[in-house]
């Protein structure tokens, strides 16, 4: 029996998955057009669709409702397929939302349609800064229509206002000097985001949040590993099960040195050894992240992340999303071999300076 | 009843050829049967890597000086007797001259050097490991040369809707051997740094084959019309990481490039010489 055959099954057992599902299936029979097309669609919101209501204290939750824990042939809880984590749940509690941890259904379904209607790209009026600034029409942008399936108003969890912790004032001078390098015109690649020379999206972790476009990642199980296979720049995630030990702490890499182990249903991935390259959110080479993805319903990952990094932060703090079932395909997401962004942004930039020299002699 | 043996009863000397017999035909085609997966697929989870200089030129070739006068010896390209059965790799007349225009032009035009995702075989004989994680509808192939990654749909392939670096790959199983197919190769990638290439009409099958718990055989039968006159193939072992902390590491190799593609737009110009 195929999977999807499965999952209708299931899904005729559970309301909550079969609304899900139509949605998904309804996308798939559209798959003969382009996968952007078919990203575009996966974006509508359902009329009606109302988010599970999903567990909301996650951790470890084996059984819900009448869904029981898939296994892998080996045994392990079963987190394999393409998933999504976008979403219009802000990282923290704006605050209009103060002192509020939970939307209600009814208040998710609002808050969905205002964010929307507040981002829509294709509000513009022609020739203002506006419009050029907003380059991309809403098509092209894909970072999620629904709240996360918990309906937490926000993802951080942990401080309890939703708020992340304050930066070190090491931190903060790390972050300002690298925001002035992009006040000037490039001098060369390295004066630009990481994300710009192809080198690392900030969203791709760990810890891995939403970016504004291609949210999907594919996790691959065998006895010994989880792979994940993050579609924004092709990377893959391999997180040994095998209990070694992290490397040595002069050995650091840019997603980290992870190793993971399960605690029930639970997939705890454990990570350190970063370089001084990427920053989430202010950190630095100190980042220590420990992940969570706990399955709660053959459509949903539950995935909290806890930050610690005494250098960058004044204390640890977490957070958590969700991360949803996905038709895929996952693309080819190649960024480096046609980055004609890099190349006109440089040339742009001499074009100013001699422009600006010029100005000077006059 | 006296056998032909002497005093050796005809039971026993029977058994003797037979075994002898056995022996002989396990030494002319040793059959190995790979481990199972769970699911009880033949289980190529690993860290693999080829141990030859097919990616120099996948022909047989000698050694030569290093074109970077400073590098000395650590920059010569070592021999080695080539990959590609029967010897000769079969150009039609003209791509066979603009295959000699790429080996004059191979230490600026290679995509290699600028650190563009390999392709399909070159992924597979770069001097770079690569990690098969094998599952039931797909197999993920991470490469560590640029962060390459290949999905490999063993069940419900979706169409491919264009072409990608590393090709669009539906894969079967025959016996124990792991049968690719792969399509929908972009036209930009070479086979070898001595200018090897392919049009977009590329189609590789691969076949992946354990014979022995630490190594497999590959072959890529290399199809392509527009460039060569018959199918051709490559084959050679690929060798599994005993390493007990054997893993992929980082080769994140844009970062490394940047100075030699985008140095001439700096505001202090940096030229490769």
């Amino acid at each position: 029996m195929s999977d999807r055959l499965l999952s209708r099954k299931r899904a005729q057992r559970n309301a909550v998955a079969a609304l899900f599902l139509s949605h998904r299936e309804a996308a798939a029979s559209c798959a003969l057009v382009s996968g952007f097309a078919l990203a575009a669609l996966i974006a509508l919101p359902v009329a009606g669709q109302s988010p599970a209501v999903a567990a909301k204290a996650a951790g470890g939750a084996a059984k819900t409702g009448n869904w029981v824990a898939s296994k892998t042939p080996d045994g392990q809880p079963d987190l394999q397929g393409i998933w999504n984590n976008g979403t219009v749940t802000p990282m923290e509690r704006p605050a209009e939302l103060a002192g509020k941890e939970f939307f209600t259904e009814k208040e998710a379904l609002a808050w969905e349609k205002q964010v929307l209607a507040r981002t829509n790209r294709d509000q513009r009026a022609p020739g203002t800064v506006q419009d050029v600034a907003r380059a991309y029409n809403d098509i092209w942008w894909d970072s999620g229509t629904r709240v996360v399936r918990t309906l937490r108003t926000s993802m951080v969890i942990d401080p309890p206002d939703g708020r992340i912790p304050p930066l070190t004032l090491q931190a903060q001078e790390a972050q300002r000097a690298r925001a002035e390098l992009r006040q000037h015109p490039a001098e060369t690649p390295r004066d630009r985001m990481l994300a710009e020379r192809c080198l690392q999206f900030p969203t791709s972790g760990p810890p891995m949040t939403p970016y504004v476009y291609n949210n999907n990642f594919r996790i691959v199980q065998t006895k010994d590993y989880v792979a994940i296979n993050i579609e924004l720049l092709h990377d893959v995630r391999m997180i040994p099960l095998d209990g070694r030990a992290h490397l040595p702490s002069n050995i650091r890499l840019w997603f980290g040195d992870s190793i993971g182990h399960w605690e029930a249903n639970t997939l705890v991935v454990d990570t350190t050894n970063f370089t001084n390259k990427t920053s989430f959110r202010g950190s630095d080479q100190n980042l220590h992240v420990i992940e969570r993805f706990t399955r709660i319903d053959p459509e949903t990952i539950v995935y909290r992340f806890t930050i610690d990094d005494p250098t960058a932060f004044t204390k640890p703090w977490t957070a958590e999303l969700t991360m949803v079932k996905s038709p895929g395909p996952i693309y080819e997401y190649d960024c480096h071999e046609g980055n004609y962004g890099m190349m006109n942004l440089l040339k742009g930039a001499r074009a100013e300076e001699k422009a600006a020299a010029e100005g000077n002699q006059k | 009843m006296r056998s032909p043996l002497g005093g050796w009863p005809i039971s026993f000397a029977a058994a003797a050829v037979c075994a002898i017999f056995v022996l002989s035909a396990r030494a002319q085609s040793p059959v190995y049967k790979a481990p199972r997966t769970a699911d009880g697929k033949p289980n190529l989870n690993g860290i693999w890597q080829a141990v030859n200089t097919a990616n120099w030129d996948l022909q047989g070739h000698t050694a030569q000086a290093s074109h970077i006068l400073s590098l000395g010896a650590q920059g010569a390209e070592p021999g080695g007797v080539g990959v590609v059965e029967g010897g000769e790799i079969p150009y039609l007349r003209e791509a066979f001259a603009q295959k000699q225009k790429n080996y004059a032009n191979r230490f600026q035009d290679d995509p290699e050097i600028k650190c563009y995702q390999p392709g399909v075989p070159r992924a597979t004989y770069l001097p770079f490991p690569f990690q098969i994680v094998q599952s039931k509808g797909v197999i993920l192939i991470s490469y560590e040369f640029a962060n390459a990654t290949r999905t490999i749909y063993m069940e419900n392939a979706p169409d491919s809707p264009t072409d990608y670096w590393m090709g669009h790959s539906v894969g079967h199983w025959e016996g124990d051997t792991l049968v690719v197919s792969v399509t929908n190769l972009d036209d930009r990638t070479w086979f070898d740094r001595a200018g090897d290439y392919h049009s977009d009409a590329l189609h590789v099958t691969e076949r992946y084959t354990p014979i022995s718990p630490d190594a497999m055989n590959y072959e890529a039968t290399i199809e392509d019309p527009k460039v060569f006159s018959r199918p051709w193939k490559i084959s050679l072992p690929l060798y599994k990481h005993l390493e007990k902390n054997a893993r992929l590491m980082e080769f994140r190799c844009v970062e490394f490039v940047e100075d030699l593609i985008y140095g001439p737009y700096y505001k202090h110009p940096v030229v490769a010489n």
